[in-house]
Parts: structure tokens; C-alpha cells; sequence
């Protein structure tokens, strides 16, 4: 019963991949083989690399790449460090009224991220942001749900480390830096995980803000090349599987801790 | 005498950590400034300006503005295409909210039970939710393609008609809220794993001793149990449906005859298309307050069936 259950639940999961197979599947073949029937899952005898080759030379995809790659990692940098100062200060030091001010920042989960887009393009109209990396990365910067996970951390904190710190003179500021920040290490590395995953998804984004394609990150570059070359199927194939193999290949190294990761914020939140 | 000198030895160490703590909260507010700078600047002005915006009209091209009152709200009330995307939101939702729900739960209960290979399972349950939204759209482009796609070859060499799918009035919405069910499952199931992971074993035992069976147990005690955790899905996936976009945005551009246009996709046309920012803050204005009245309903319903332990 249970080998029988394992085997049926298997092929469901694998079902719900199928597309992603395929994708795999047909970025190996040549156009005129997309919908061949009967289907093969692959020529082994006549291998088609030249998608792949097609992309990384004679196409911008390494451009796009990059800058994903810049967005994603300058925006998580600033956003955890932003995230834990507030996330102290809110959750540890405390203040006059910090927990309702907290709660006012908590309702902004409920506003839909379309609307402040809206203000957002006029002001960066203003201050030349259109078309730079800088309006994908500064608005990502100030983000809810990692203050609210840095104070949750910071809420628990055990207060003798830090006392301990400031019987050997230390201010309340190099005592963040000191003890605090090294410390909450955990929580910072499972919300640098979540931060990478969604920030790498952004699409509205570049699609309001960036114009010309040097500028564009990877999501945006997939949809430019999919209008661009309608048809040729086995290309948008090998380019999906570029954008997805980064993500992928993290998130198996370190599934362990993202699942970890959504359990702690699921519970808290 | 010594009563007194207890009395003043505890006085001064209140003294003491009492100028600590007040030396932490100078330096809390402190801490805190960057964000309120942060706040005002990406939440709390945007979202005051689009309010304002809805009632002022503004244009981009000679940087001209005028009070406009409620005229867009007016104009919107009487404009069919904003109808259309108001029902088709809730078209949307209907089928997208309890499918995900439902498939998260089933998928949850299936790593839960006593099944080999769990990681493997629960991997590919996850994959649709980690990977790069767009990259999965197009693959889905192809592999729904109306004639030559791979499903549809296949249903036809069954000798079955299928439908269009993405070109079908009737098809479009619904395909595209069962990929985003697709899409996001991935989390919903991970969160019902976490709760019933929670669930005390004991009671599972208890109640297999007084002749529950499984239904019944399901019933009683998993469902109550995990309620919290439901509770929160539920608020999390109608805001997340009620934000749908990508979908639109890549696979049919709202079309064909309007049919995938919900709201978040005409208040983008609206905005970035035609450049009436006004009327799209309009539009914004009213996906704000269906928004808060989900919230405040799921709130003031939660007592009804979220059971805190």
C-alpha cells in the first residue's frame, strides 16, 4: 500500500512539472521538431545546442542576466540591512508608540503593490530614475514583511548579550553591530533567500520603468524575446531554462532551509 | 536605618535601569528613522498620491493639473470596460481562491502521510512556486498552443475536441487562473504541511481509541487545528488574486475581446498604455477598497471558524 501510494503521489508530482519537463525536452531541439509527433523526449543521436549557443552570443540574454543578477543582489543587501535596523528598533529598543506605528506599517501588507507604482513613475519620471536600475532596486528596499520578520526575531532577543555588551562600554549602536547583527545571521539569511526568489520574479517593475533593452532584466528580457520571435518556440524554451536554472539549482542546494524558512515566517505570520 | 538603605540600594538600581532604558528608546526612535523615511516615501505618500490623483487631472505631456472632483469616478461608473474588469476579478477569484486553497491542503495531507521518498514529492509540488514566473508563462504559451500544442495533439489524437484555451473567450480567464493556482500552490501547500505538522499526535490517538475514523478525524480535529493557518492562506490569496497580473500581461494582454481584463490589468492599460494616470488612480482607488472590505470580512468572519488554541 505504501510503495503503491509513493508510486501514485510520484507521478502526480511529476504531472505537475510536466510543462517544465517539456520545456527542458524542446530547448534541445531544432525549431521543425517542436511539435513532432510522435513525441521524442530527446534526439539523442542529434543533440541541439544551438538555442542555447544562439542565446548566450548573438543575443542580450548575458546583458539581462547581469543585470537581474545586479538588482537582485544590491536590493537584498540594502533591504536586510534596512530591515534589520528597523526590525531592532522596533523590536528590541522600542520606543513612544512603536507598536502602533508597527502596526500602522503592518496595514500597508493589505495595499496592492499596483497602486503606489502609479506615483512611483512620475516621481522617478522627475528624477531621471526611467530606464536606470535605480528604480528596480530603491523601492525594493523598504519592504514590510522583512521588517516585520526582523522584529519578530528581535522581539525574543535575549537582552543579557546585549546588557553584557554595554557593561564593557560598548554604545547602543556598536552593540547592534557588534552582538545583534552577527546574531541574527539566521533569520537573515532565510529572509536573503526569500528576498532573492521574489525579487528575481519582478516583471511589473521593468515593465513600467525601463525602456531600452541593455536596461532590462531577465523577466523582461523573456517577454521582449517571446514578442520578438513569436515562433521560434525551441529558442523561448532554452531561454526559459536560463532563467530558471539560477533559481533551481538554489533552491535544491538549499531546500532544507527554504522550506524551513516558510514554515518559521508561515507560523509567525 | 538598614530598612532605609535597602529601600535607597534598590532605588538606585531603578534609577540605573531606568536611564538604560530610556537611553534605548532615544536611540529606538533613532534606529527607526530610516524608516520612517522609508515609509512615507514608498507607502505611505504613493498611496495619499493616488488618492489625490483620482481627483485632480494631471497631464504628463505640458505638466498641467486641474481639480476634477469626482468626475473620474463618475466616468468610471459608467464605463463598460471597467465592469467587465470588476467582474472578471471576480471570476478570477472564484475559481483561483478555493482551488488553491483545496489543492494546497490535498497536497499538504499527501506529504503528511506515510509515503516514501517525501523530499522528491514534495519538490516537484515546489517547483512551480520558486520558479521565474515569466519563463514558466511562455513555456505554458507553447505547451497550451491552441492546434500543435503538446496537450492539445494529444487530446485530439484521442479523438477529442479541445478547446483553445488562451484564444477562447469562454477558456482564457479560467486557464489563467488555474496557472496561477499552478504557480503558487507551491506555498500553500507548505504552510498546511507546517500546521498539521503542529497537530498533537496524542489526539489523533485519543480519538482512534473513542472509534473515530478517518473522516471524522479529518473533520473534527485537523480542521480546527489548522484554521489559523487556513484563516491566514484565505487573506493571503484573494489580496494575491486580487492582484493577478502577470498572466495578463504576457499571455493574452487582457484579451481577446476583454475577456482576461480584471482590474489590475486595466488600471495598467489605463495608466502606461494610454497614460491617463487619473482615471487609472480611479480604478486604483476602487481595487483599494475591494481589498479592504475582503480583509475586514475575513476579520470580523474569522470567529465564526478560526479556532485559537
Amino acid at each position: 500500500m505504501r510503495v503503491f501510494l509513493t508510486i501514485v503521489y510520484s507521478l502526480v508530482g511529476l504531472v505537475f512539472v510536466t510543462p517544465l519537463i517539456w520545456m527542458l525536452s524542446t530547448s534541445f531541439k531544432y525549431e521543425n521538431q517542436v511539435f513532432e509527433k510522435p513525441f521524442v523526449f530527446v534526439h539523442w543521436e542529434d543533440i541541439n545546442f544551438g538555442n542555447y549557443m544562439y542565446l548566450l552570443t548573438e543575443s542580450p540574454v548575458v546583458t539581462w542576466l547581469s543585470n537581474s543578477l545586479i538588482v537582485v543582489i544590491v536590493s537584498v543587501l540594502f533591504r536586510l540591512l534596512f530591515a534589520a535596523v528597523t526590525g531592532y528598533a522596533f523590536g528590541y529598543l522600542k520606543f513612544k508608540y512603536s507598536n502602533t506605528i508597527f502596526l500602522i506599517y503592518l496595514a500597508a501588507l493589505f495595499i496592492p503593490y499596483q497602486l503606489s507604482l502609479l506615483p512611483q513613475f512620475i516621481a522617478f519620471r522627475y528624477i531621471g530614475f526611467l530606464d536606470t536600475l535605480w528604480a528596480l532596486i530603491v523601492p525594493n528596499i523598504v519592504d514590510i514583511l522583512s521588517i516585520f520578520l526582523m522584529r519578530q526575531f528581535f522581539l525574543t532577543f535575549p537582552r543579557d548579550f546585549i546588557h553584557a555588551a554595554y557593561m564593557e562600554g560598548s554604545g547602543v549602536v556598536r552593540s547592534f553591530f557588534r552582538i545583534a547583527l552577527p546574531l541574527a545571521q539566521a533569520p537573515m539569511l532565510t529572509l536573503g533567500i526569500l528576498s532573492f526568489f521574489m525579487i528575481w520574479d519582478q516583471y511589473y517593475q521593468p515593465l513600467i520603468f525601463l525602456k531600452s533593452p541593455e536596461m532590462f532584466t531577465l523577466p523582461l528580457g523573456i517577454h521582449s524575446f517571446q514578442t520578438q520571435f513569436g515562433h521560434e518556440y525551441a529558442k523561448q524554451m532554452a531561454l526559459a531554462c536560463i532563467a530558471i536554472i539560477p533559481v533551481l539549482v538554489t533552491f535544491l542546494i538549499l531546500q532544507k532551509r527554504f522550506v524551513e524558512s516558510i514554515f518559521t515566517t508561515g507560523i509567525k505570520g | 536605618m538598614t530598612g532605609l538603605t535597602v529601600a535607597e540600594g534598590k532605588k538606585s538600581r531603578g534609577i540605573k535601569s531606568h536611564s538604560l532604558e530610556r537611553a534605548e528608546r532615544r536611540m529606538g526612535l533613532l534606529f527607526a528613522i530610516p524608516s520612517f523615511i522609508g515609509y512615507s516615501l514608498f507607502v505611505a505618500l504613493p498611496m495619499l498620491f493616488v488618492f489625490v490623483l483620482s481627483v485632480f487631472k494631471m497631464d504628463l505631456m505640458s505638466n498641467s493639473i486641474s481639480f476634477e472632483g469626482l468626475s473620474y469616478f463618475h466616468k468610471l461608473m459608467n464605463d463598460d470596460d471597467f465592469w467587465k474588469a470588476f467582474t472578471n476579478t471576480f471570476k478570477y477569484l472564484i475559481i483561483y481562491v478555493p482551488l488553491t486553497l483545496l489543492l494546497g491542503l490535498v497536497m499538504a495531507l499527501i506529504l503528511n502521510s506515510r509515503v516514501y521518498m517525501r523530499g522528491m514529492i514534495r519538490a516537484f509540488f515546489i517547483i512551480p512556486y520558486i520558479t521565474t514566473y515569466i519563463a514558466t508563462l511562455v513555456v505554458w504559451n507553447v505547451f497550451l498552443h491552441p492546434t500543435e500544442g503538446p496537450v492539445n495533439s494529444l487530446l485530439t489524437s484521442w479523438g477529442l475536441n479541445p478547446p483553445h484555451y488562451m484564444v477562447d473567450t469562454k477558456w482564457a480567464l479560467p486557464i489563467l487562473a488555474i496557472i496561477g493556482s499552478w504557480k503558487d500552490v507551491g506555498f500553500h501547500c507548505l504552510l498546511f504541511l507546517a500546521a498539521l505538522q503542529g497537530v498533537p499526535k496524542d489526539l489523533y490517538e485519543a480519538s482512534s481509541i473513542d472509534g473515530a475514523n478517518g473522516w471524522a478525524r479529518f473533520r473534527h480535529i485537523t480542521l480546527p487545528l489548522i484554521s489559523p493557518t487556513s484563516f491566514f492562506l484565505l487573506l493571503i490569496t484573494i489580496i494575491g488574486g486580487l492582484q493577478a497580473f502577470y498572466q495578463m500581461a504576457l499571455l493574452t494582454k487582457g484579451g481577446p475581446a476583454f475577456s482576461t481584463t480584471t482590474l489590475t490589468y486595466h488600471i495598467y492599460r489605463t495608466a502606461f498604455e494610454y497614460y491617463d494616470f487619473s482615471y487609472a488612480s480611479a480604478v486604483g482607488v476602487v481595487l483599494f477598497f475591494i481589498t479592504l472590505v475582503f480583509v475586514l470580512i475575513n476579520w470580523f468572519g474569522q470567529k465564526k471558524w478560526v479556532f485559537y488554541q
